[in-house]
């Protein structure tokens, strides 16, 4: 069995380049059919929308539906989404996401809360954002991660002074991020400022792991196949143990904010072995190939 | 082996990593010994603790090095249990002896379980902890209409001045932009509850100067034209300068404004009916010039004599410092001087500001958070070990690298305490963040020295390594220095310590890892 994925991986790498392209494609279908049905390619918070976030202690007294439909009675205008924040498999706080900006509405909708769940009087939490600067910090992350991309580009042609394997390195973190923005997006979870940083730490992580196997297949002697291989020695286990770190962070974290960068980080490293180890060593011996010709 | 040891930490790069290890830990200045007491937070005005002699903190002092009660009436306190306990037996008009690790103070009473004063555990180190550790409140303030950098800084100017009016120090306020050039003002202001800050916020910043309850003029340019600040119309006043004695110095400042006509026909209709008392060959008016902001007394100053009934566009404003030397004299005149002159300038805010965001977060929730985040962090910790203990099985591989990784930690946090930072919760997500890089560097290095083709130049090898590591680092970094003020700077903090961790880990810690495994596994 071993020896059977070992003789496709080796020999049939030209077929398995359609496997990361279809999956990039794909996400491509999913981020274009969210923005045509919600208008966003991507879920935004409250961070990124602007509205309030209180979270409470969790108490296994409070009927989250029931609180929900009460609040939604109480203020019908409103745009109210509950929901809970664990940790360890414990629900440890409830989150209530609404449109009210001012902080009045705040007030009001606090007072409420508190009556409702007999809330201690300063257990609780209140983060506010505007929606205009919700929607220039999109805005403005999204052009930082542009710039990143191309400033990561420049470095990669001054290391390799070669189009087509910085090409390939670039093209590996690009497909890194728009599957994994695909996969979140399906999660159903909205993204926060946090988030946004989270993506820009995958360009780092990704460029790692293709930098580590374009060196080590452009500048080293040897034949292809144990170049590749030494290379995935490394190279799985720089991403073994940051995805078990970023999985023990995840499960144990309390903090919201920490826990949606782990998530992002975990289904990034995932999706980068499949596009470093697939995508980019594919491309790489198409070109070292083609120039051996 | 042993003859190994002493290799590794001949090396200069060990060496240097020791260095600033030790740096590190000296700014951190962890209270290993114990750190008994309650730091104060601030003194609030008029107090009885103020009249005593506290005094405010300054937010220059590194927090170990605070002001901090240590015993109350000779009862000693160990932590706030301590002293809310001490704090709600006293009655009004006690005396009561406070000692500090700077002095002793007696306090008469003035109000029940009261001293004016707001205090909280002393710190164990110099990192300070931001809101979302310690609890607090944060607003982010755009004024409402463009206005210059030189207005920016005075609005900050002025917003600092009333929170010291309300006795709020331990506050960070600065200016902020984004990357499309919109301008923000930050405030972060530890321990203190929403209430406190809308309150502080919603006042317009009343300025006026009142003659016996009947206001003379508003500050801002509408009343005052001009406020001078260089030094031929202001600075002390040469006529009179300084004196004083063994006791103590005084010495007088002054400075020119200009009064509109308006403000000026005012000044002498409220003038012409007071009487003339003369006092050591001067002559003043019987009611003084009283400066309130936001209806609060700052300031009390006697009009000249030949004030009185005349609408005088030039006005001469003088006041006076005190201190123990003639220079301690001087510096606090100056600083007085400017403290009136922003309050005069700047009476109302130049430009509305409008708040877009702010958040609380409560003091007990706060320090959950830092509960888990450690408890988190050790667990990471683990689970790397874990891994690379599977892979290489060998102690002169895992040994300094787990070494290597703790020292990354300890560069990063001894140099947040050293610049100031505060950490928030995106700062340690960077943190985490820097140790999942450091991690895959040296497993990079530690590959390339161990595998690789037979190539016996260990420097080749260091080398190799080396330009794979410095790739992913200036990679990274493109990705990190945009966020340093994307959005009005809200992930500054994560940007920072991102780019400070990879730094010291590329430059100092990583490389120090090579030497270190190159001279334990050659053979």
């Amino acid at each position: 069995m071993k020896s059977k994925i070992k003789s496709i991986y080796e020999h049939k790498y030209k077929s398995l380049l359609f496997i990361p392209f279809v999956v990039l494609i794909l996400a491509f279908v999913q981020i274009g059919t969210q923005y045509s049905v919600t208008g966003d390619f991507v879920n935004k918070g409250i961070s990124l929308k602007g509205g309030s976030t209180i979270t409470i202690d969790y108490d296994a007294k409070i009927n989250l539906d029931e609180l929900e439909s009460f609040l939604s009675n109480q203020f019908p205008l409103a745009d109210f989404s509950i929901r809970t924040i664990s940790s360890a498999g414990r629900t440890t706080s409830i989150a209530i996401d609404s449109d009210a900006q001012e902080n009045d509405e705040i007030d009001i909708l606090l007072g409420v809360i508190k009556e409702h769940t007999k809330l201690n009087d300063d257990a609780y939490t209140v983060e506010t954002m505007g929606s205009s600067l919700g929607d220039s910090f999109f805005k403005q992350t999204a052009i930082a991660l542009l710039i990143a991309f191309f400033l990561m580009g420049i470095v990669v042609l001054i290391y390799f002074r070669t189009i087509v394997p910085s090409m390939a390195v670039i093209l590996a973190a690009f497909s890194d991020i728009v599957v994994t923005l695909a996969i979140f997006n399906l999660t159903g979870i909205k993204l926060s400022t946090a988030g946004i940083a989270a993506f820009l730490m995958l360009i780092g992580y990704s460029v790692d792991t293709d930098i580590l196997l374009s060196t080590r297949l452009l500048k080293r002697k040897g034949e292809i196949m144990s170049k590749v291989y030494g290379a995935m020695k490394t190279g799985l286990t720089m991403s073994t143990t940051t995805l078990s770190a970023v999985f023990v962070a995840l499960i144990f974290v309390q903090s919201d904010v920490i826990k949606q960068i782990m998530i992002i980080l975990f289904i990034g490293l995932l999706v980068d072995i499949l596009m470093t180890w697939i995508q980019n060593v594919g491309i790489l011996r198409l070109y070292l190939e083609k120039k051996k010709r | 082996m042993k003859l190994k040891l002493k290799k590794v930490f001949t090396n200069w790069k060990v060496i240097l990593l020791l260095i600033f290890l030790v740096l590190a830990i000296f700014s951190m200045r962890p209270q290993i010994l114990g750190n008994d007491g309650v730091t104060i937070r601030s003194v609030a005005q008029n107090s009885s603790a103020a009249n005593a002699g506290i005094e405010n903190p300054s937010a220059k002092v590194v927090p170990v090095a605070k002001e901090k009660i240590i015993s109350i009436n000779g009862k000693k306190i160990i932590d706030l249990v301590d002293y809310y306990a001490e704090l709600n037996q006293l009655a009004v008009n006690r005396s009561v002896r406070i000692e500090t690790n700077r002095d002793i103070y007696n306090i008469r009473t003035t109000q029940e379980a009261n001293l004016g004063l707001t205090v909280y555990n002393a710190p164990t180190s110099n990192i300070r902890k931001g809101l979302d550790l310690e609890g607090g409140t944060r607003v982010l303030l755009k004024p409402e209409e463009k206005i210059s950098d030189e207005d920016l800084e005075l609005t900050i100017d002025n917003l600092k001045e009333r929170l010291n009016v309300y006795g709020l120090s331990d506050i960070v306020i600065r200016a902020a932009s984004d990357l499309r050039g919109d301008k923000f003002i930050l405030i972060e202001i530890a321990g203190v509850t929403e209430d406190e800050v809308k309150e502080l916020l919603s006042k317009q910043g009343k300025f006026e100067a009142k003659i016996g309850n009947e206001t003379v003029f508003y500050g801002g340019k509408n009343d005052i034209t001009y406020v001078c600040r260089s030094a031929d119309c202001s600075g002390i006043n040469p006529n009179v300068g300084c004196s004083g004695s063994d006791g103590g110095y005084a010495c007088q400042f002054f400075f020119a404004i200009t009064l509109s006509p308006a403000a000026a026909e005012r000044q002498a209709d409220l003038t012409r009916n007071l009487k003339v008392l003369t006092e050591e060959n001067e002559g003043y008016l019987s009611d003084d010039i009283v400066l309130l902001l936001d209806d609060i007394e700052v300031d009390r100053l006697r009009i000249g004599a030949s004030l009185k009934g005349r609408a005088t566009t030039d006005i001469q404003i003088s006041g006076s410092g005190v201190g123990r030397t003639q220079e301690e004299a001087v510096t606090d005149s100056l600083q007085n001087m400017k403290k009136l002159q922003t309050v005069i300038i700047t009476g109302s805010l130049p430009v509305k500001l409008e708040v877009v965001k702010m958040d609380t977060i409560s003091p007990s929730l706060g320090k959950e958070f830092l509960n888990n985040v450690l408890l988190v962090g050790l667990l990471v910790i683990l689970s790397v070990v874990t891994v690379v203990v599977a892979r290489y099985r060998k102690i002169k591989v895992v040994v300094p690298m787990i070494l290597t990784l703790l020292s990354e930690i300890v560069l990063i946090l001894g140099f947040a305490a050293l610049v100031g930072w505060n950490l928030d919760l995106a700062a340690i997500a960077g943190i985490i963040i820097v140790v999942g890089t450091g991690v895959d560097h040296l497993i990079i290095i530690t590959d390339e020295t161990l595998m690789g083709e037979l190539i016996y130049d260990w420097k080749k090898k260091i080398k190799n390594a080396m330009f794979i590591v410095i790739g992913a680092y200036l990679t990274t970094m493109a990705g990190m220095l945009p966020l340093l003020w994307a959005g009005a700077g809200l992930l500054k903090g994560f940007a920072l310590t991102t780019i400070a961790g990879i730094s010291f880990g590329v430059l100092i810690a990583r490389p120090a890892f090579a030497a270190v495994i190159e001279i334990l596994l050659k053979e």
